[in-house]
């Protein structure tokens, strides 16, 4: 159709009256799937949403994390993405940079700004602009398994790498794999940094690469030693965190370290398993991970300022609870945390605990990059073909090359 | 002229489809390849060969590139040899043989990427059926972690490899092998040929036409073969069982460079491409 | 001969394929034993190769997570739609190649060999940009089924006229002049002599395509995206590709039912496939 026709038409749906108050406005949101729970939590906000604003309708597509930022790309480059994204925070700033995602300043007031926990509320925020909002939020802490501890005669989970590797001996002695360690798919990189952040070390600092340092050394041995000494479970490059967690669920490895979302896991597929949360273990500081899904607003969206109406909606108390809850997450505003859900709920306060310990995913463009160069060389280190010295030193050369460009 | 038309006009609609289909992504394939281009498609700037020289020099590339003459030579050599074998019994009459192409056609019926996650799932070290088998038959004292090396996973990802091309392969020599007339045999065997005679300079030769296509073919596809690694051990662990597809997804939509992704794209089309011309001209030869 | 040697013979036979058979019906026995059991029975170590009981909730949760019906009816239509363009076009462009005087007859050939050699990874990047680019009803082609109908049906143009135009060839031609002289005009000819002999290959070619188009996934992730549009692969693939935890017996059932409709076909048309392939490779 040529735009002059589509012109003529468009007058005539206006003269017919078609146009305007009778037309609502479509908002397409893209969502990520976090769980089963997902689709339908957004259709139901979808519709909560419609039937306090006639004029809005609420389009929902779910996509999986592995497909998303693919879909994300190829939508883009078309021109046909949705108006509202689910992305990972350490996205952002290539959307912002590329121009993709709107500010998001000039929509909220104080009010709204406060709605949030700052510390979660920062990770979204670029050059002093806010671009993300945190949708999700988690910490990292390590899961024991009670029953096992105990068989081997532990009665408190390590505090310490030193009693960790202490209490693994005695496990290896009851035949049980002590420690989770994860070697496969995302996030194996993050998984080494709870080690690195615990001994002293940065990943990334003044904009270079800093976890080739002495810390991330000895963190990197200590790994390996566990590794060797038979204290984890066998094959770890073969692990991905959902492996781990599934053998956690079956008692079959006695601690690992992940997020909260395991919790709502057990409780549906293990409700019997007899387990604890505590801290990551520490060398000489306490340290843990800290990461939000943000959702953003694109800046080719036509419909704006509904889209804006539905994300205020979705950062309300009632939506913010049921999500959170749903999906095992940490509460991102303070009226969730207020919630006795939350503020009751013993094992999230661990989580909630380690909060001031936390390290976020700095937004630096290359952060992927980084991710795959330090994943690629703790892996090589733990299939033994290289040493942590000269392995780190090499991601460090890669991960260079590509922070800050 | 109208004799000269109308072959044309008979070709004309499927010649638009295939050019309005692939001729537009070439060509923007053609163009990110020389682009600086962002994670979303946007280009900001011309790059040359910029793009070409990055990739050449990132060893990760280099190393994938040499794994996938591996792996592209490992699947297709081995389907066309085991093929061979099982066309060659397949085309014996025998009791239930019916049963037995049906069978051996099976695994064509899921698809890459369903077979990949059936046999992740099978040699998942933990709950998989692979190791328990082995350990009820009292092939393995413990668990083995299939995927966690290189050594293990690269070898079984080029027999998953195999098995999904051989039901195609074997089709192609199957129909290859009906397609000879019985009589020669008799013939043969009156001139008093043993079997291995007449299967070596009478079978072979016939059959060479139908295995030079499924050399073709099979490279091709197989060359360009995404699902297997990229389910089973995302090129990992260490970039030990990348090849050159799975690295170039990776480049393209994991690290958010789709310029040199495309530079790699079209390094793959020249290879198999050089690859086809080559192998073509050297049969011509070979026959003529 | 006799029945013992022929008995003799079968055996031998079977025990050559019985390696590759084993393979090929472990992934079929994996997917029923875990597609059956119940999810902690999945998890549990040894696992074994029969449930406890056989969950039959499985299907039901199955059938809802991936939306089962829904997929399936969509999987249908776009490999039934795809694989009738890719016939139409391919037959007479066959027909030409194989029996009329075609200038430029290697070139379109190589041409077509071409288009197979790039690499579908990345050229979806580029089908979609044209795709978002091309008006379609409310919208695009982007997110309709008719899109990949489209695509599907010229990636597989290649193989489909490879295959008919070199049977076509071995379809004598005596037959067709015959009826000429008998007063019938080419296009009868063709349509009355030749084409009920091209058929065998014409079916050929179409299950080739049909499941192709069935089993295709990248095209399917890249254009499809209202839920009600998926296709069954996709469905599939989603319930495993980057989630947290993972229901293996639902993927192993879900594998197994999508993969069923194509085996059967594949059994019933065993014979004609192994005939159609046989002329068409003579090229």
């Amino acid at each position: 159709m040529s735009r002059r026709s589509g012109t003529i038409l468009a007058a005539a749906a206006l003269a017919l009256g078609l146009a305007g108050a009778a037309r609502a406005e479509t908002v397409r949101v893209t969502a990520a799937y976090y769980s089963d729970k997902t689709g339908p939590y957004f259709e139901q906000m979808a519709k909560e949403f419609h039937a306090a604003n006639p004029g809005i309708d609420i389009k929902i597509e779910v996509v999986n994390w592995d497909n998303l930022l693919q879909k994300l790309q190829t939508d883009i480059s078309g021109g046909t993405n949705s108006d509202i994204s689910i992305i990972g925070t350490r996205w952002l700033l290539d959307f912002v940079k590329d121009g993709q995602a709107e500010p998001l300043d000039g929509y909220m007031d104080s009010a709204f700004k406060g709605r949030f926990i700052g510390a979660f509320l920062a990770p979204g925020q670029i050059g002093g602009k806010t671009y993300g909002l945190p949708i999700a939020a988690s910490a990292r802490a390590m899961y024991y398994n009670k029953d096992l501890l105990a068989k081997a005669g532990i009665s408190a989970p390590p505090a310490t790498w030193e009693e960790l590797a202490a209490d693994a001996a005695k496990l290896k002695a009851q035949g049980i794999a002590a420690f989770g360690l994860q070697g496969k798919a995302i996030e194996t990189d993050v998984y080494w940094y709870y080690a690195l952040w615990t001994y002293g070390g940065d990943v990334v600092k003044d904009g270079k690469a800093a976890f080739a340092s002495d810390a991330g050394v000895k963190a990197l041995t200590m790994y390996k030693s566990l590794i060797d000494k038979g204290y984890t479970e066998d094959g770890p490059t073969n692990y991905t965190r959902e492996d781990l967690q599934n053998l956690f669920k079956q008692g079959r490895v006695a601690m690992m370290i992940t997020a909260p979302f395991l919790i709502n896991q057990i409780e549906k597929e293990a409700p019997k398993l007899n387990y604890g949360i505590a801290p990551v273990p520490k060398e000489t500081r306490n340290a843990t991970y800290a990461v939000t899904d943000s959702v953003v607003l694109f800046k080719n969206s036509k419909v704006k300022k509904a889209a804006w109406k539905f994300l205020d909606f979705l950062f309300t108390k009632d939506p913010r609870v049921a999500f959170t809850k749903g999906e095992g997450f940490l509460p991102t505003t303070k009226a969730e945390a207020a919630d006795p859900y939350f503020a009751q709920n013993a094992r999230l306060q661990t989580f909630v605990n380690l909060l001031p310990n936390a390290h976020f995913a700095p937004t630096v463009t290359g952060w992927e990059d980084t991710a795959k160069a330090v994943s690629d060389a703790v892996q090589s280190v733990y299939l033994g073909k290289d040493q942590p010295a000269p392995a780190l030193k090499h991601a460090a050369e890669l991960a260079d090359q590509a922070l800050g460009k | 002229m109208r004799r000269a038309l109308l072959p044309w006009l008979l070709v004309l609609p499927s010649l638009t489809l295939a050019l309005a289909v692939i001729l537009y992504p070439f060509w923007e394939i053609v163009r990110l390849s020389a682009s600086d281009v962002s994670r979303f498609g946007q280009v900001r700037g011309f790059a040359g060969v910029g793009n070409f020289a990055r990739v050449l020099a990132d060893p990760i590339f280099l190393a994938a590139l040499l794994r996938t003459l591996e792996w592209t030579a490992a699947v297709v050599g081995g389907t066309v040899l085991i093929s061979t074998g099982v066309a060659l019994v397949l085309v014996q009459d025998f009791w239930g043989r019916g049963i037995a192409r049906t069978l051996v056609l099976l695994p064509w019926s899921i698809s890459l990427s369903m077979a990949a996650i059936v046999w992740l799932w099978a040699f998942d070290g933990d709950h998989g059926m692979v190791n328990a088998t082995l350990s009820q038959l009292g092939l393995l004292g413990r668990n083995v972690q299939w995927m966690a090396r290189a050594d293990t996973a690269f070898p079984i990802e080029i027999g998953v490899g195999i098995l999904v091309s051989i039901p195609f392969t074997t089709t192609i020599l199957l129909g290859g092998l009906t397609s000879i007339p019985g009589d020669i045999y008799e013939a043969a065997s009156i001139d008093g040929a043993t079997r291995a005679q007449a299967f070596r300079h009478l079978t072979l030769p016939l059959l060479r036409s139908f295995i030079n296509i499924a050399v073709v073919l099979n490279v091709i596809y197989v060359f360009n073969s995404f699902p297997i690694i990229w389910v089973m051990t995302k090129g990992g662990p260490d970039n030990s069982t990348h090849i050159l597809v799975t690295y170039l997804y990776e480049l393209a939509f994991y690290l958010g460079r789709p310029g040199p992704a495309a530079a790699v794209s079209l390094v793959m089309l020249a290879i198999v491409f050089g690859f086809t011309v080559l192998y073509v001209r050297m049969q011509r030869e070979r026959s003529a | 001969m006799t029945a013992g040697r022929m008995l003799r013979r079968s055996l031998l036979c079977w025990l050559a394929l019985s390696p590759l058979l084993v393979l090929v019906i472990f992934p079929f026995a994996v997917m029923l034993s875990t597609g059956l059991k119940p999810i902690d029975e999945v998890l549990a170590w040894p696992p074994r190769w029969l449930p406890s009981h056989i969950a039959w909730r499985n299907f039901t949760d199955m059938w809802v997570a991936a939306d089962f019906g829904t997929a399936a009816a969509n999987s249908l239509l776009i490999s039934v739609l795809a694989t009738a363009l890719a016939i139409a076009v391919a037959v007479p462009a066959a027909y030409a190649m194989a029996r009329l005087e075609l200038r430029g007859r290697g070139l379109y050939r190589n041409f077509l060999l071409v288009t197979q050699m790039l690499s579908p990874i990345l050229l979806v990047l580029g089908l979609f940009r044209m795709a978002a680019a091309i008006p379609f009803g409310d919208g695009t082609l982007v997110d309709t089924r008719t899109g990949v109908v489209i695509i599907y049906g010229a990636f597989n143009i290649a193989f489909a006229v490879w295959m008919l135009a070199s049977y076509f060839a071995t379809i004598p031609r005596d037959l067709e002049e015959a009826a000429w002289l008998d007063g019938c005009t080419r296009a009868g000819a063709v349509l009355r002599i030749f084409m009920p002999l091209a058929l065998p290959a014409i079916s050929v070619t179409a299950i080739v395509t049909f499941v192709a188009a069935w089993n295709e996934f990248t095209v399917a992730l890249t254009m499809l995206r209202d839920p009600s549009k998926l296709t069954l692969t996709l469905r599939v693939v989603n319930l495993v590709a980057g989630r947290y935890s993972v229901q293996w017996n639902q993927v192993m059932l879900a594998t197994l039912l999508a993969t069923l409709p194509v085996a059967v076909i594949f059994a019933l048309l065993q014979r004609y496939l192994v005939q159609g392939l046989t002329l068409g490779a003579v090229k």
